[in-house]
């Protein structure tokens, strides 16, 4: 269970992923904060990256350039809520 | 135990990353994107008689290779690189390099990187690094794409290095043995932009430059056809993983240049160049929209709209509205 003040984002991230990305044997509210996006659990890979990158920038105006910036991103909802709220900070 | 210190820095690609960290090394404080364009990385061509893991080659980028050598040529460095049979060799000259206090780049197979994590392996046998020490079996290494630097074992270094395959490294390794702060940026960087405008738009080939991106248009919407929807799906999921994972991609490619540029027009003091620095930002969302296009369909996931057609389409409009630029670039610099 999230508390901290990114928990509603990070609802948002996991729905959008189990949603866009199609994944059915998870739900939302199974994913956890800290769990890798792409492993075997979530059966997201390489591919299925390029769709994240797209949904962040469509959902959230947030562009991940590259894979630079992509893989520490990328790492759980935690990274991937860290980066979206450093991101729209700046802007 | 052997430890250089060497300057770290994460990059968007291995190769660029790898000549601008060595550069630094050397005192030279090039941007990776600098290095890139210098280097004339930039290319495009679809080679369906190279097979890649059996499946057809589309790069986005110069030769391996191409980089390094150039950059080094257009600033006057002197590098050295050697090439082996022998995997026990190689290593005894990567520790040999390494006693001589020199960081040693060297070209491996991705896929046998223990570091790498597991969902982000692919069997790629250009990917360098640079090995910076050796600490017990434990080989000290700058891997440009990782935020931080890693270690990996010296027989998984070995394999990594003598990885089978298309573009099999063959232990390649190379260091930089003079270099020298008196050069001049802006002819390095009017030759590096020179270059990759004569290779997009004047290639005598079908299959390379912006005819190249109307060659694979015309080839994917033929795929479904041709291959039928399994053998389709295989075609575009290689596209895709060769255009967003393997060093930086179409987009990525396209991003790095834009930054050259607006960096070339800083010093060149040339305005027209930020114009086009954007140009080429806009192309690479219009990569990126095919690459998630072809995710879409490799995933089972494509809408109506997510079609080799749409596919085609884009690659069509990025061919057009590249040529413009490399016109344009030819025109302003």
């Amino acid at each position: 269970m999230t508390n901290d003040a990114t928990a509603p984002l990070k609802a948002k991230l996991k729905s959008l992923l189990v949603q866009d990305l199609r994944i059915t044997h998870v739900t939302p509210e199974q994913i956890t904060d800290d769990e890798p996006i792409f492993g075997e659990r979530l059966g997201l890979d390489s591919i299925d990256a390029v769709e994240v990158v797209y949904l962040v920038e469509k959902n959230f105006g947030v562009t991940i350039k590259d894979m630079k910036e992509a893989r520490p991103a990328m790492q759980s909802i935690n990274t991937l809520a860290a980066f979206i709220e450093a991101r729209s900070a700046a802007n | 135990m052997t430890e250089i210190e060497f300057p770290h820095r994460q990059s968007s690609h291995c190769e660029s990353g790898v000549v601008s960290n060595l550069l630094r090394y050397h005192g030279i404080d090039m941007s990776e994107a600098m290095a890139f364009g210098i280097g004339t990385g930039l290319f495009f061509a679809y080679m369906p008689f190279v097979r890649l893991n059996k499946l057809p080659l589309t790069t986005y980028r110069c030769e391996a290779g191409g980089i390094l050598k150039r950059v080094a040529r257009r600033l006057g460095c002197r590098i050295r690189r050697q090439k082996f049979r022998s995997p026990q060799k190689a290593m005894a000259a990567l520790d040999a390099g390494l006693e001589r206090g020199m960081p040693v780049a060297c070209r491996t197979g991705a896929y046998w990187l223990p570091y790498f994590p597991p969902a982000f392996r692919f069997h790629f046998n250009a990917h360098n690094l640079v090995v910076y020490g050796k600490q017990g079996e434990d080989y000290l290494i700058s891997d440009p794409v990782f935020p931080e630097p890693v270690r990996c074992a010296a027989k998984a270094l070995m394999k990594a290095r003598f990885a089978q395959g298309a573009l099999a490294p063959k232990g390649v390794m190379f260091y930089m043995e003079h270099v020298s702060s008196e050069f001049d940026w802006g002819r390095a960087i009017r030759a590096g932009i020179k270059e990759v405008c004569r290779r997009m738009l004047k290639t005598p080939l079908p299959f390379v430059g912006t005819r190249g991106m109307h060659f694979l248009a015309n080839r994917v919407e033929q795929w479904p056809s041709k291959l039928g929807e399994e053998g389709a799906k295989l075609h575009v999921g290689q596209l895709i993983r060769m255009q967003e994972e393997i060093g930086t991609g179409g987009a990525g490619f396209r991003f790095m240049y834009a930054a050259f540029l607006q960096e070339a027009a800083a010093i060149l003091n040339n305005t027209d160049l930020l114009a086009l620095s954007e140009q080429m930002t806009a192309t690479g969302d219009r990569w990126r929209e095919t690459a998630v296009i072809g995710a879409r369909i490799c995933k089972g996931r494509a809408s109506a709209t997510d079609t080799y057609a749409g596919i085609a389409d884009r690659l069509r409009t990025c061919s057009r509205e590249e040529t413009r630029i490399y016109e344009r670039l030819l025109e302003c610099t």
